[in-house]
């Protein structure tokens, strides 16, 4: 008989009005990279959240090597020698890595801290699994990369056995990718047994041995990757055949409708310029995408184009009307319209029921507003329920469902919906399918690309390779606040465009 | 001059006590507007002491009253624990509530003491003249006082707790990230229990510390005059950080003495100046200082949110 | 029936009723401890405020005291209300007030102003305190609480210098505006006639009921209370948006110390008080409008019933047996009231919660397993 470090046997969790795990079967072997796939919503963070003892299920055992165990809190899954660096890293910003890597498990005398034998134990595990950091940096001066090896590190500190990473890839440049998939096979080949949750097919492939698919809280199957193909994996994820390519034919390009020059703007963060001297174009007709690694200016970029951060320096003129000073409410009515980067940030007003957001950007034109200031509630009725229905916005009461209580992808159809209905001339998306399963990325390239057709300038923001590939006419590449390079995506390969984003190509680009 | 000293430092241990109350709790995450409301309860504590415990040991007299003001204070600052922490209510308002509460309460049970005492009585006075003389040290003619000395304590246990011990380097992951806390199996409530009960007994202390300071007899109608507030106006000048609080508290500290002592200075006195004047100075300079400080502040990050094991 | 328990101002109207008994309970508890002999007649009497005297007349004129000092306080309810639902704590408010009780004495003793340039000076006074407030949070990040304290204080000082300058020779009280200029004292309007000739029941009371409902429409109806009430919930949103953040917090400042500039005309101006030069503590008008507004669920037509409740309860402490109590027993219980405001939501959701187990029981026995309707799984 084979053995397995953990297993998870026939788990069922309900929750009021939905099972969430409907008797899942999960078993991890020692020293087995294991992939746990599904969408979002298919169950894994629940069936992890049981393992951690934060949910108890109702049905179905857990064991340890063979051996039954209880699980009541994540003090007892730690105890069982489980760790997890999650998607969202659970690190204190002000504080040191070592300081991060000791909490919860701080060495010390009557209380008083004794750091030193902790720093070399952090030494040592850094060395022997190739995970360079240092340890009295802040966590707020350190790169993402590093953030996650300081989360490895913690895992390591505490003797783990069990290692349960969560969508790590998502925020990590290609080259610090195949980094970390060297680490995760240095760990297995170390006798650590790994659960890797992700969607991306490429990467399971990549690492794991065995893959486990979930979908809508059921079990679907455990393969063996080496017997697989992504495509059939991709099948078992979502219950049907999906294209990987998008259907689009090939552009038409018009106008400028945007032009930026020698854009430059300040960072929040640091003392330097986040965008630096930037210049580009975008025509009618035409999707561009601006793609690089989170945090090379693409945020502040977006910020100087929709007014929310003042330029340093620089110009930009829209269909053109010189805007550099054109205030956020001058550039929407002028023809922008703005998918943000984070849809509970900037997207939408939580509280505010879906009608209410659905006028965010337009309430205070004369189709909504009376001329004494008062709203026209049964136009905006009127105008929400043709969108609901218009862009197939799903909620549990309607118009007036409160936005917080409706899923991520409702909410972000929600705003596409809104922003999109303005008929712009130019649509800036932001990483419009961030955290979205594939049924809704899917709808959202559609709209992006119905929009490029209907005659419209596209800016699409995006970190994901596959949607960088696909949907864009152009790409224009940013590191550190500077294009590095324009590409033709028919033409160009994932490889080429990861050395532009990690910055070891670069060409001279005249927008 | 050796007057306006005394009181600035007297005024400053005050105010340091009652700000490290402060920088404790909101590095657990919990905003203590209540401040003001506790060091009412803990005056109250200590002046209970002081002026009915026939000891004639001075030890002991400073030792109980301490006590008394420190148990008051963590006790009262439960109501703000239950509230914010377990029922996860607005911590402006609860805040609000001990302050009006601490006043209120505090003038009817001494009320209710002076007319039990004596029918004709309804002041909310209490008088503690020879427990007072128990606190001071007369050195040719600078009144030394042992919150002084106590005070400076407060600040160097404060900054060793906050960053040499695990107790420290816990609670201020609570007040940061308390998620992250929670993940590596740190309770955050009870953190956040303890800090909020740290600040409370710290409250209480300055309290009774306030009460001390320039009088003998103290009418609890009068609460202490937006001290907690100014105590949290030096925490936010300090950065949340005790050394810097102990200097801000002295800035502080220095224009509150003032006003009591601006008639020793010719120069001063010459203005001729309202007393009002003086009475606003501490005020207004917070205010300023706080508009030229705050823009760039850091206050910990979680500060202010109930946690909710549910929302990961 | 579970219908209307589900209605979100019963609800609140319930966790307010829930709040007011504990209140008074704790009250009375602690007169118990005081003195068991008295104690239920006191509590009483706090209930009963005016009902407390026998003749029916001197019971109307009562009524009409406690009316008029009500109305400053639902102003500062407003002001409170108002501003909280911009996501601002203005507890200010008393700052605010003490400037426009300042601005309206001064303008009315020293200057000889008539009622109603007096009552828009002290509006003016109390929204540039706010102002302050507003622009402080907006420009330097200071955080509105502190500085409204700081504030607090400040105004109470500076209205004791200014108002020393019209002040009796004798007393440390301000002049009497009806002896000194009456065109300053807000017209009665046969009001007064209603009340038993109490000459203290002015227009303040129909105005201060009409303000309230113009700030529920204000909220609810208007492109503005869209925008504020936008800015108070989600401000990055609102900025995204393109409204204007620092404009939305200094006008929301302004309009609400604008609200407790005009509530302390309303009271200075009927000569119900005068102001005392010497006074050292923060009147409590103001933080009693921090009980009354969220006592009233944070509505402005709640906030008129629950301020009046908090000046009934004021009033009524006057009546306790003063042989063995204070009159701050009152303010001990509407300061408890608040701190049971705090309890608000968690009684709603607790409420929601025995709604939804009744249901789920009775919903159980046709259907055994929930369909999937979760708010993720509707794909």
């Amino acid at each position: 008989m084979e053995q397995y470090a953990i297993e998870m046997l026939h788990i069922t969790k309900k929750f009021p009005g939905i099972i969430a795990n409907d008797d899942i079967t999960l078993q991890l072997k020692k020293g087995e990279i294991h992939a746990l796939l599904g969408e979002n919503g298919a169950g894994k963070s629940t069936l992890m959240s049981v393992l951690f003892g934060l949910y108890q299920p109702e049905e179905g055992t857990i064991k340890k090597d063979g051996v039954e165990v209880r699980i009541n809190n994540p003090n007892d899954a730690n105890d069982l020698g489980i760790g997890m660096v999650h998607q969202h890293f659970k690190l204190v910003e002000c504080f040191t890595v070592l300081d991060n890597i000791i909490l919860g498990v701080e060495p010390n005398k009557l209380g008083f801290l004794q750091k030193q034998e902790a720093r070399e134990k952090v030494l040592a595990l850094s060395e022997k699994y190739g995970l360079r950091v240092d340890p009295d940096a802040k966590i707020e001066d350190i790169t993402v990369g590093m953030q996650q090896r300081t989360e490895i590190l913690k895992m390591l500190y505490r003797d783990n056995e069990i290692l349960i990473f969560d969508e790590p890839t998502a925020v990590l440049t290609p080259q610090e990718i195949s980094e970390l998939m060297l680490i995760m096979k240095n760990l297995a080949a170390e006798g650590k047994s790994i659960l890797f949750i992700s969607h991306k097919l490429n990467e399971i492939m990549e690492v794991a041995d065995r893959c486990t698919v979930l979908r809508k809280g059921k079990y679907i199957g455990t393969v063996n990757t080496k017997d697989t193909t992504p495509e059939s994996l991709s099948a078992m994820m979502v219950g049907r055949n999906v294209n990987f390519h998008v259907q689009k034919t090939p552009a038409t390009p018009g106008e400028v409708v945007l032009s930026i020059e020698n854009m430059t703007v300040a960072s929040k963060v640091h003392k330097n310029n986040a965008v630096k001297n930037v210049s580009l174009k975008v025509r009618a007709g035409e999707i561009v995408c601006l793609a690089g690694i989170d945090g090379n200016g693409q945020s502040e970029f977006v910020y100087g184009l929709s007014g929310l951060e003042p330029l340093v320096s620089g110009k930009i003129t829209l269909c053109g009307k010189d805007i550099t000073k054109a205030s956020i409410r001058e550039r929407s009515v002028m023809g922008i319209s703005h998918i943000p980067e984070d849809r509970h940030k900037h997207g939408l007003v939580l509280d505010y029921s879906l009608e209410d957001n659905l006028i965010l950007q337009t309430y205070f034109g004369p189709e909504f507003t009376s001329s004494a200031g008062f709203l026209k509630r049964k136009s905006i009725r009127d105008y929400a329920n043709r969108l609901i229905e218009q862009y197939d916005v799903r909620s549990g009461q309607g118009a007036i469902t409160t936005a917080r209580s409706m899923s991520g992808g409702n909410q972000q159809k929600a705003i596409i919906a809104r922003e999109i209905d303005k008929a712009p001339e130019l649509l800036i998306a932001v990483q419009p399918t961030r955290g979205l399963d594939v049924g809704a990325i899917e709808y959202i390239h559609k709209q992006l690309i119905a929009q490029r057709d209907a005659g419209k300038a596209v800016l699409l923001i995006s970190l994901e390779l596959d949607e960088v590939m696909d949907v864009p006419d152009r790409i224009l590449v940013m590191y550190e606040g500077e294009i590095v390079g324009e590409l033709d995506p028919k033409k160009t390969t994932q490889e080429e465009l990861g050395l532009y984003m990690a910055g070891a190509k670069r060409d001279e680009v005249k927008a | 001059m050796l007057l306006l000293i005394q009181y600035t430092l007297i005024f400053s241990s005050v105010l340091i006590l009652v700000a490290l109350g402060g920088c404790i709790s909101e590095h657990s995450g919990v905003i203590n507007l209540g401040l003001e409301g506790i060091m009412v309860i803990g005056a109250l504590g200590g002046a209970l002491v002081m002026r009915y415990c026939n000891t004639s040991s001075a030890f002991v007299m400073v030792m109980l009253s301490i006590l008394a003001a420190m148990l008051f204070g963590s006790v009262y600052s439960s109501l703000l624990g239950v509230a914010c922490i377990n029922f996860k209510a607005d911590q402006t308002l609860v805040g609000t509530a001990l302050n009006l509460l601490g006043t209120a309460a505090a003038t009817v049970f001494v009320k209710a003491l002076n007319t039990a005492a004596n029918p004709d009585d309804h002041s909310s006075e209490i008088e503690y003249v020879r427990a007072r003389k128990m606190f001071i040290v007369n050195i040719h003619g600078f009144e030394f006082n042992w919150f002084m000395l106590i005070a400076v304590i407060a600040v160097i246990v404060v900054a060793v707790m906050l960053y040499r011990t695990k107790f420290g380097l816990r609670l201020m992951a609570c007040g940061e990230h308390p998620q992250a806390a929670d993940s590596v199996g740190i309770n955050v409530y009870k953190m956040r229990w303890a800090g909020v009960l740290l600040s409370g007994a710290l409250g209480g202390l300055g309290g009774i510390c306030y009460i001390l300071a320039g009088v003998s007899i103290w009418k609890f109608e009068n609460g202490v005059a937006g001290f907690g507030f100014l105590a949290l106006a030096v925490m936010i000048f300090g950065q949340w950080k005790p050394a810097r609080i102990a200097l801000a508290a002295l800035l502080f500290g220095l224009f509150r003495a003032l006003s009591n002592t601006y008639i020793g200075f010719p120069a001063l006195a010459a203005l001729n100046l309202p007393s009002n004047v003086y009475n606003m100075m501490p005020y207004i300079v917070s205010l300023i200082v706080l508009a030229l400080t705050s823009k760039n502040s850091r206050a910990p990050k979680a500060e202010g949110i109930p946690y909710d094991k549910g929302s990961r | 029936m579970k219908k209307a328990l589900r209605n979100p101002g019963v609800q609140a109207f319930i966790a307010s009723i829930i709040c007011i008994i504990l209140g008074l309970l704790v009250g009375y508890i602690v007169l118990l401890f005081i003195n068991p002999e008295g104690a239920a007649e006191s509590i009483l009497n706090v209930i009963k405020n005016f009902f407390t005297w026998s003749k029916p007349k001197t019971q109307l004129k009562q009524f009409g005291n406690t009316l008029a000092k009500t109305m400053p306080l639902l102003m500062c309810s407003l002001s409170i209300l108002f501003a909280y639902k911009v996501g601002l704590f203005n507890i200010g408010v008393a700052g605010q007030y003490v400037a426009g009780s300042c601005a309206c004495l001064y303008a009315a003793l020293a200057w000889g102003w008539s009622w109603l340039p007096c009552l828009l000076f002290a509006i003016a006074a109390g929204a540039v305190l706010g102002a302050i407030v507003g622009f402080l949070k907006s420009y330097c990040n200071v955080n509105e609480v502190i500085s409204g304290i700081m504030l607090n204080w400040i105004s109470l000082y500076t209205a004791n210098t200014i108002l020393s300058k019209v002040k009796e020779v004798a007393s440390p009280y301000t002049m009497y505006i009806n002896e000194v200029n009456p065109s300053a004292l807000l017209p009665n309007a046969g009001l007064d006639t209603l009340f038993a000739k109490n000459k203290y029941v002015t227009i303040a009371v129909p105005l201060a009921l009409l303000i309230a409902i113009a700030v529920s429409i204000v909220l609810n109806k208007t492109r503005l209370g869209y925008e504020l009430k936008a800015t108070g919930s989600n401000k990055n949103a609102a900025k995204y948006a393109g409204m204007r953040e620092n404009r939305n917090i200094i006008l929301t400042l302004v309009i609400a110390g604008g609200l407790a500039g005009l509530g302390a005309a309303m009271l200075y101006q009927t000569g119900y008080m005068r102001w005392e030069c010497t006074q050292s503590s923060v009147p409590s008008m103001g933080f009693n409008g921090i009980a009354a507004a969220f006592l009233g669920g944070l509505s402005p037509i709640g906030a008129i019933f629950s301020s009046f409740f908090i000046q009934h309860i004021t009033d009524g402490g006057q009546y306790v047996n003063t042989n063995f109590y204070s009159s701050q027993i009152s303010d001990l219980i509407s300061s408890v009231i608040i701190y049971l405001c705090g309890f608000v939501l968690f009684i709603k959701i607790t409420m929601n919660n025995i709604l939804d187990r009744s249901g789920e029981k009775k919903m159980q026995k046709p259907k055994a397993a929930p369909a999937g309707s979760g708010k993720d799984g509707d794909k």
